[in-house]
């Protein structure tokens, strides 16, 4: 039956006319390579989303879930905190995920550029390891760079150059107006150098050939780096990129250590709005309630890729992202 | 735009300067780290040297004698759970670019499906226990393995390899899986190498699937025995010894190192044109 | 699009196809994990599993205590405050299996993720029949019948006496919900005081030690302006600190006492017994200002929102500031050693609460209870609760661990030839060297000596117990009253988590000045703020 529908939807794409049954006949050894990933998707991945009907009841965990139908979504959409961390979630997600992507081409098509094989390797190998430090490390660690007293790296230097007086330091992490930049800049350090690992491996895969005939035609360096390294990444950008928007809702660790009490309005996200939900309520969680709050943040992923996917087929010559 | 020999060595020294300052900026915060690390004082700010420098804490990190089996576990499941990975995501990334076979689609998007929704803590642990998966090691190799995202970056280092090299195989009456074998392989070294370092970061550093799922303090790795020394200090009854700081730095800069030799490693795998020869015709 | 539309449908499909089999197959697992775990934890004589629906009031009366069974084999589930499997907790178990004679089945999950665990367990189905749990998940298992009802046991039982004679029932008492026990703690929750450096008193001239709040702003003031670390410049240091304003857990203020006083951030119960929420009293708003009034002088640290617990000790210990509330007991210790390691004057005072704090705060204990499928409960709770506070052998276990392995009184010389050597003579008792942590010395099993509710026969405290940490935890013994343990109701679950955490922030803001008083409460009244906080009184009080 599956099969069946397969073929309405596959057939009119390819264009051929050849007998269904010829065709997965040809590719039998394709789909014995893929069992074990359809098998270890369906334990690992489907029959846990069972659980998914979990958002219709209320459950505990003790006692039966009971139906409760869309209680647990008119429950979600109905506190006033929720809205502001649906905002706060897309915009802080989405303009670190550009930021970071952004940072990381930038610094594969320079680090690409250098010649010197042990430089480089030196480079790359210190640009990758904040990416190692937990959230909670990292966290520490800047609230005291960033500490508004002659503790604080920054302000210190800030205060040298005569930019912020002595008596009025910025607290980075302690304002409104500086938490989201102080966040990105944060996420730029620590995953920019973690990200260009996919970039230059696929640099790596490059055609040189593209660069010689480039300079026999006198391209210069920013035209062979605008002109060919650049879009020879540019189908790994766009993966990323999409790929990522399926997760940006699941935003959690790094804004939960880095937030606190005064700087919530801005900094709020979703999963830490129901982390204190749950968590300050001062009662075991509401396993139902927390499915619902899942299953609405991936209902909102899906809709990001559905849109991007559409888009990105453009470039990719009718071909979707996955 | 020259193109003199002159110019694009003061390109060369403006952008080597440009990384250094880049690493310098990205230094400064770990500095601290390693600083304390070799600290015995404890100290809040920063320092450029240890005021009172000792090797205690690596000492003692290492001297532990409840962290050698630890360390054993992380390194077999790292190397087991790596090489699963990379097999799950190679054979899945093969098929998703046979973009002519039937049901190639429904395979993309059913895993694509699998990324974006999820049951819920409770519903997966019952069926992991219902397979008798829970407190064995299988768990934690197994469950990370089918890393959707990872399957799809594969997939589009697969997309660059030239189709006349599958047509060429197809004549010579290749199986799919000896194309698989004979060409993909050996055309996708650095995407192997850059997938599978992320894999094993990932095995390396996972502590949730070990929390979730292990209740068994035998089979925990190094990473949730170090995570214990980083946050268990805050217990009302912890026992706070002076080289507690130091300790846990330590812990910090220890989990770092193998990273910090494997990588560069790898990187010869990142060397330009690999598939070029393979290209000619 | 057509054609991903279409086949995206028909990944749906699957999963519901799979979810529309999955609801036998679902419960297939239920009754089959069941059979699954119990070979694990061997033939255990609870659980035999119709655990899905609990009956709330399974066996409630212990009428005759005299012909209780005595069971053979229990499944307990533990955190880390027992000994873990590298602390040997299996050497451990033999032992306490040998002096109560119940073979012993152990479930210990990762410290961290324990409650996580405690939910997945209990969800499983497959009940432990005995497991710890913190006063949150107390009052909600206890509601939803997962627990249970030891109230007669405890009346008729030897401990309650004990206890009484300890001056420790009263810990009991507050764990009651709605006049019933469900759970036993086995040590007071401890709390914490406030700790003032000494040399620092010293450097500023300070004879004595603060003992209201208007002393204690001077102390504030004179260690945030004068020289109190002796390095030669003024100012640069502060009074105290935190990790941040309010605290995360109950009893919110235990941290920051001298400023909150008598305020309560949260819901309270009142003498006449019925329930208010303090965030809106005149002593709340007393409270905020002198947060903001210490806040603006500079003399609580100025990164007090952003700091961690870890970062407060690390500042404490390079002399950034004075005055640290925190553990009394163990950490009274621990303070002096890392202060002396650093080169500095360890000499701390544990200030008595000043005159308008009164008392401090004792953290509701863990406890530890019996589920309510449990097959011999009464059984369990004489054979195993009971003699854990028996005053003798078993208690000591539970507080000391074992002989030669956790503690011992032979001679010994411990890390030889290492500036923090230590010989002992034949027959001094001291802690065996941990095996988990080299380098430091075990002071307690699971009950902590200073904390018990029943007095041990021959306890070798007095002797081996640090000066500092007996004279802390005494202090905090005689002045402190019990946190009240807040039932939980069904709108406190919907409601009280966005309270609290709008209370945070209006908390937080005022400190720092960026809101007046009556800016925070008049924001407190149009975020829905007081009528949440009406709707869980009023659900507390029915």
């Amino acid at each position: 039956m599956k099969e069946k529908k397969n073929q309405s939807s596959a057939s009119p794409a390819t264009g051929t006319n050849r007998a269904l049954g010829a065709r997965i006949y040809r590719y039998k050894g394709f789909y014995v390579m893929f069992l074990p990933v359809f098998v270890f998707a369906v334990i690992f991945n489907y029959l846990p989303m069972l659980g998914i009907r979990y958002a219709f009841t209320n459950y505990n965990g003790i006692k039966k879930p009971s139906i409760v139908w869309f209680d647990n979504f008119n429950k979600m959409f109905s506190m006033p905190g929720f809205w502001t961390a649906f905002g706060n979630t897309l915009v802080i997600s989405i303009v670190k995920l550009l930021l970071t992507t952004f940072f990381a081409v930038v610094v594969s098509l320079f680090l690409n550029e250098i010649m010197n094989i042990h430089f480089k390797k030196v480079v790359q190998t210190i640009i990758y390891l904040p990416h190692f430090l937990s959230w909670v490390v990292t966290a520490s660690l800047f609230s005291l760079i960033l500490a508004p007293t002659g503790q604080g790296l920054v302000n210190s230097f800030l205060v040298s150059i005569g930019v912020v007086d002595s008596g009025n330091m910025i607290y980075f992490l302690g304002s409104t107006k500086w938490w989201r930049f102080t966040y990105y800049l944060i996420n730029v350090w620590k995953e920019t150098g973690w990200q260009t690992v996919i970039f230059m491996a696929t640099l790596a895969g490059m055609n040189t050939e593209l660069y010689e005939a480039a300079s026999i035609d006198g391209a210069g360096r920013w035209g062979k780096m605008r002109y060919i390294t650049f879009p020879s990444l540019a189908n790994t950008i766009l993966t990323v990129l999409i790929l990522n928007l399926a997760k940006v809702m699941n935003l959690f660790e790094s804004a939960f250590v880095l937030q606190n009490d005064a700087v919530l309005d801005v900094s709020n996200v979703l999963e830490t709005y129901i982390y204190y939900q749950s968590f300050n309520s001062g009662s075991i969680p509401n396993y139902g309630y927390t499915t619902a709050v899942g299953l609405f943040k991936s209902i909102v992923g899906c809709l990001l890729v559905l849109i991007c996917n559409k888009w990105s087929k453009k470039v990719r010559e009718g071909r979707g992202i996955v | 735009m020259g193109k003199s020999g002159k110019k694009i060595s003061v390109f060369s020294i403006v952008n080597g300067l440009i990384f250094i300052i880049l690493c310098l900026i990205i230094i400064i915060p770990l500095w601290k780290i390693l600083v304390d690390s070799f600290d015995l004082k404890t100290a809040y700010g920063m320092k450029l040297w240890p005021e009172t420098f000792g090797l205690d804490g690596y000492k003692l990190v290492f001297s532990n004698p409840t962290l050698y089996r630890p360390l054993l576990i992380s390194v077999i499941t790292t190397v087991c759970g790596t090489i699963i990975a990379l097999m799950l995501s190679t054979f899945g990334a093969y098929v998703l670019i046979q973009w002519d076979m039937p049901g190639r689609n429904l395979f993309a998007n059913m895993l694509l499906f699998t990324m974006i929704f999820n049951g819920g803590m409770i519903p997966t642990y019952l069926v992991l226990r219902s397979l008798h998966l829970t407190d064995t090691l299988l768990v934690v190799i197994l469950f990370p393995a089918l890393n959707v995202y990872n399957l799809v970056l594969m997939r589009n280092f697969f997309e660059g390899i030239p189709a006349s090299l599958f047509e060429s195989a197809t004549l010579d009456g290749c199986s799919p899986m000896q194309t698989f074998i004979r060409i993909v392989l050996p055309m996708s070294k650095a995407a192997l190498a850059s997938i599978g370092l992320m894999f094993a970061v990932t095995y390396w550093n996972d502590y949730t699937h070990y929390k979730l799922y292990i209740m068994n303090s035998d089979l925990y790795n190094f990473q949730m025995k170090l995570r214990g020394m980083i946050m268990g200090s805050d217990l009302p009854t912890a026992s706070g010894n002076a080289t507690e700081n130091t300790i846990k730095n330590a812990a910090i800069i220890v989990v770092i190192i193998p990273f910090m030799i494997l990588y560069p490693m790898l990187q010869k795998y990142f060397v330009k044109g690999v598939n070029i020869g393979a290209v000619k015709e | 699009m057509k054609k991903k539309a279409l086949s995206l449908l028909l990944a749906s499909a699957m999963v519901v196809s799979l979810a529309a089999c999955g609801g036998s197959s679902d419960d297939k697992n239920a009754t089959g994990t069941t059979g699954g775990t119990s070979t694990e934890t061997s033939t255990n004589t609870s659980s035999s599993s119709g655990s899905e629906t609990p009956g709330s009031e399974t066996s409630g009366g212990s009428e005759d205590t005299s012909d209780i069974e005595k069971p053979a084999e229990i499944t307990i589930l533990v955190d880390g405050t027992v000994f873990t499997q590298e602390n040997a907790r299996d050497q451990f178990m033999a032992k306490l299996e040998e002096l109560i004679g119940i073979k012993i089945n152990v479930i210990q999950p990762d410290h961290d993720a324990y409650y996580d665990n405690v939910g997945q367990i209990i969800a499983g189905g497959d009940w432990p029949d005995v497991m710890i749990l913190s006063s949150t998940y107390y009052s909600a298992y206890a509601a939803e019948g997962v627990l249970w009802d030891m109230t007669e046991a405890w009346d008729n039982s030897e401990l309650k006496k004990r206890q009484e004679a300890y001056n420790g029932a009263g810990v009991v008492a507050g764990m009651e919900i709605d006049g019933r026990l469900y759970g036993m703690p086995s040590a007071r929750g401890n709390g914490c005081v406030t700790y003032v450096k000494k040399k620092w008193l010293d450097n500023c001239g300070i004879a004595n030690a603060p003992t209201n709040y208007d002393e204690y702003l001077a102390m504030l003031e004179a260690f945030t302006t004068g020289d109190p670390d002796g390095d030669g410049t003024d100012g640069n240091t502060f009074g105290v600190t935190a990790a941040g304003f309010v605290g995360t857990e109950a009893p919110y203020v235990n941290y920051l006492p001298e400023f909150y006083q008598d305020a309560h951030p949260s819901f309270y119960q009142k003498e006449d017994g019925t329930w208010a929420d303090g965030f809106t009293e005149d002593s709340m708003k007393a409270a905020l200002g002198r947060l903001a009034d210490a806040y603006k002088k500079g003399v609580i640290d100025p990164t007090t929102l952003t700091n961690g617990t870890a970062d407060c000790r690390n500042k404490f210990y390079s002399d950034d500031f004075g005055v640290f509330t925190y553990w009394a007991g163990t950490w009274a210790t621990n303070l002096k050693t890392n202060l002396e390691n650093n080169g500095l004057d360890g000499e701390l005072i544990a200030l008595p609460p000043i005159k308008e704090v009164g008392s401090y705060l004792d953290r509701i204990p863990p406890v530890w209870c019996i589920s309510s499928t449990c097959e011999n409960p009464e059984g369990v709770f004489k054979y195993f609760i009971e003699p854990m506070q028996d005053g003798g052998e078993v208690q000591f276990l539970w507080t000391y661990g074992v002989e030669d392995v956790h503690w011992s009184t032979k001679a010994e010389t411990l890390y030889e030839g290492e500036e923090k050597e230590k010989v002992y003579e034949e027959g001094q008792f001291h802690g065996c060297d941990n095996l988990e942590n080299p380098g430091t010395q075990y002071t307690k099993a699971h009950i902590d000596p200073a904390l018990a509710l029943v007095e041990l026969k021959d306890d070798p405290r007095n002797e081996s117990a640090a000066e500092e940490n007996k004279a802390s935890a005494e202090l905090f013994a005689q002045n402190c009253v019990t946190a009240d343990l807040v039932p939980s109701t069904d709108q406190m679950t919907e409601y009280n988590g966005d309270l609290t955490t709008l209370k945070n922030e209006l908390i937080a803001k005022v400190a720092m000045g960026e809101m007046t008083i009556d800016e925070a409460y008049a924001k407190y009244e149009s975020d829905h703020g007081a009528e949440w906080s009406q709707i869980i009184v009023d659900s507390l009080n029915q």
